[in-house]
């Protein structure tokens, strides 16, 4: 990370979520920032956390039964403390979200072009008429042909494809200085998910605006993003460019996940793969929480790990990285080219 | 060939839509055999057919036009009770491992559940079968008494392989069997197929939209698009010199997590979504997004021609400098 100011600063992000009578901890002490116009990418699998901290961000997750401690500072404010009032001024506004399901996260009963005027007419105060020329550009925009149609359809009359182009006119139309992106190609196919990075990045480039991609897709994170933040049971357990992350991971468990990759295996051969599971968030242990799966433990590997920077810009959470000379992303004829 | 455990003859199958008014083509025209023993993948996007085709095989559906031969003999055409008897030897594992499993049945039960309906083993013996078949997809005893919800997906996958098994099939059509499974987990299930059919002499039909997946498995690749085989050939071939332009699109839409810097060629970026099933286009039915298409294309259904030997495809330009640019 480079001394200039950041975007987003998120120091030592928690959230814990009350489960009966007990209070689960989903993630701890998550720490990260980007900077403006950065495209910057979460990897991990179901359950690391990676989607609550994206939610956490934005004050999405429920008041009730949940509580978020850390701070995220975005322009001189701290997202975590803002009240709902304040973020509302915020969401959709300065940082928006889109998401996996686009079918999920539009409402069934408007019409695409009453959704993207909500946003303008909340943020903006115009008119109807204004609303309407204005949702029409965004549609546009995104490469959606005959804009005017998609306008006045509902969500179920368009494709998957096409939805989530919707949903992106709707996060961007009032050009955002962050767009939070959680699996946006993810229900989508490999045609289609090409012409949606394609559009993200074209986006982003064009208006400054940073991304933060989350995904479970190594791919998808090495094509659209600069840096990469693999996240274990929680925690980040890596953080750095993505090409370094690719060829040389520093960590075991992001060094395993890409050695799973099917491409990295000749045909018909063992693909390596990672035993045993992600602990149980009520049993979380005190030390390294990728010990029980790793092939490189040790006895210490019990105590606690902190996120430590090994180069310039490449953090990892693992004592042993100096010793340990971890496979990436390359096959063995790559890795001598 | 008479000895392919399976052969599909230009099989067609349609439904109606929904106002009854117009025919959904859902697999129109498609012919191939499986060998026994081989891996035969099938990749294609949302609405291609493939998943259609794989239920066809197994006899989950009738078709409407064309015959499926297990072993040369029509299954369709058999009496009910044989019918049933040949179903034990082509199973299908499909893509959600919890909408598989009754979530009020222990694990033991549902593995043990088709030896209870075939009801010919007593049951000390049914219990010892699904016992073992537990233990061969790499799940230990205790997790007999346990219900889906105690599993993690990668596991209740396990057990769903497991339940297969009981029934000793000779062939098992795998419908995007990894497709919802954590990356790490999905290579352990992959390494799972590969063990049992060494074990079994199994004979897979392996359906996915992943090339990844589908490159790493399979002894053929057929690559399907709206009903129809665009290309097919073995996995070498196909994926260093992919002859339809469908293919050559496919290869280069795959995201590959490698540094940019050594990203090699141009990202061919398709224009449009696949059209409606009910009407395709005339001629070749992928013209409509394809960048090559030229006045032929509409004209013309393009045909089947072995272009390499074993290499399939259903372009005009296959084989020519037009069709094979990449």
């Amino acid at each position: 990370m480079n001394a200039a100011d950041p975007l987003l600063t998120v120091r030592g992000l928690s959230v814990f979520f009350r489960a009966g009578l007990d209070v689960v901890q989903a993630t701890s002490g998550v720490s990260f920032a980007i900077q403006p116009g950065e495209r910057l990418g979460i990897v991990g699998e179901s359950g690391c956390g990676k989607t609550v901290t994206g939610l956490a961000l934005l004050g999405l997750l429920p008041r009730a039964s949940s509580r978020v401690t850390g701070s995220a500072m975005f322009e001189g404010q701290d997202l975590i403390s803002l009240s709902p009032g304040q973020l509302r001024r915020v969401r959709g506004r300065k940082i928006s979200m889109i998401f996996q399901e686009p079918m999920s996260a539009l409402d069934p009963v408007f019409t695409i072009g009453s959704q993207i005027g909500e946003t303008i007419r909340t943020h903006f105060g115009v008119d109807r008429g204004a609303a309407r020329r204005r949702a029409i550009d965004a549609l546009a925009s995104v490469g959606i042909p005959s804009p005017e149609r998609v306008h006045d359809s509902y969500p179920h009359q368009l494709s998957g494809g096409m939805r989530q182009r919707a949903m992106i006119a709707i996060a961007l139309v009032c050009e955002p200085r962050l767009l939070i992106a959680d699996e946006p190609t993810t229900a989508l196919d490999v045609t289609i998910q090409a012409q949606i990075i394609d559009l993200l990045m074209d986006l982003s480039a064009r208006t400054g605006t940073a991304l933060l991609f989350i995904s479970h897709d190594l791919g998808v994170i090495a094509e659209t993003c600069t840096r990469m933040i693999t996240m274990y049971a929680g925690e980040v357990v890596e953080d750095a460019p993505v090409d370094a992350a690719l060829v040389r991971p520093r960590h075991p468990y992001t060094s395993g996940l890409l050695r799973s990759l099917p491409r990295l295996s000749p045909r018909g051969a063992a693909l390596p793969s990672i035993a045993g599971r992600v602990p149980s968030l009520r049993d979380m242990p005190a030390g390294c929480r990728f010990a029980a799966r790793c092939h490189h433990a040790l006895p210490d590997c019990d105590k606690a790990q902190t996120l430590s920077e090994v180069e310039a810009g490449h953090f990892v959470r693992c004592w042993r990285h100096d010793v340990l000379e971890l496979p990436g992303a390359l096959t063995d004829l790559e890795r001598v080219a | 060939m008479t000895d392919a455990i399976v052969s599909v003859e230009d099989l067609r199958i349609q439904f109606p839509t929904q106002n009854g008014r117009e025919t959904v083509k859902a697999v129109d025209g498609v012919s191939f055999s499986v060998q026994p023993g081989e891996t035969f993948g099938i990749i294609g996007e949302s609405g291609s057919g493939k998943s259609t085709l794989g239920r066809a095989v197994v006899c989950l559906q009738k078709p409407t036009e064309g015959r499926v031969l297990h072993h040369g003999t029509d299954p369709n055409s058999l009496p009910g009770a044989d019918l049933r008897r040949r179903r034990r030897e082509y199973q299908i594992i499909f893509q959600d491992p919890n909408a598989a499993l009754n979530p009020r049945m222990t694990i033991l039960r549902s593995v043990r559940e088709p030896l209870d309906i075939i009801g010919t083993a007593p049951r000390v013996e049914r219990e010892r079968i699904a016992l073992g078949m537990l233990d061969l997809v790499g799940l230990p005893a205790e997790f007999a008494a346990r219900y889906p919800h105690e599993l993690s997906g990668g596991q209740k996958q396990r057990v769903n392989i497991a339940r297969v098994l009981t029934v000793r099939p000779k062939l098992i059509v795998c419908d995007e069997v990894v497709a919802a499974l954590d990356v790490s987990i999905r290579a352990g299930i992959l390494n799972l197929f590969a063990d049992l059919q060494r074990e079994f002499g199994l004979t897979y039909l392996f359906i996915t939209h992943d090339l990844a997946v589908v490159s790493h498995v399979s002894s053929r690749i057929a690559v399907m698009y709206l009903g129809c085989f665009m290309e097919l050939g073995p996995p070498e071939a196909l994926l260093r010199r992919p002859l339809h332009p469908y293919t050559q699109a496919l290869l280069s839409a795959e995201p590959i997590p490698l540094p940019s810097s050594m990203r090699t060629g141009q990202r061919i970026i398709l224009t449009g979504e696949i059209p409606s099933p009910t009407n395709p286009p005339s001629g070749c039915r992928f013209r409509t997004r394809c960048r090559s298409a030229q006045d032929v294309c509409a004209a013309e259904i393009p045909t089947w021609r072995e272009i390499e030997p074993g290499h399939f495809a259903a372009c005009h330009f296959a084989g020519s400098a037009t069709g094979t640019r990449s």
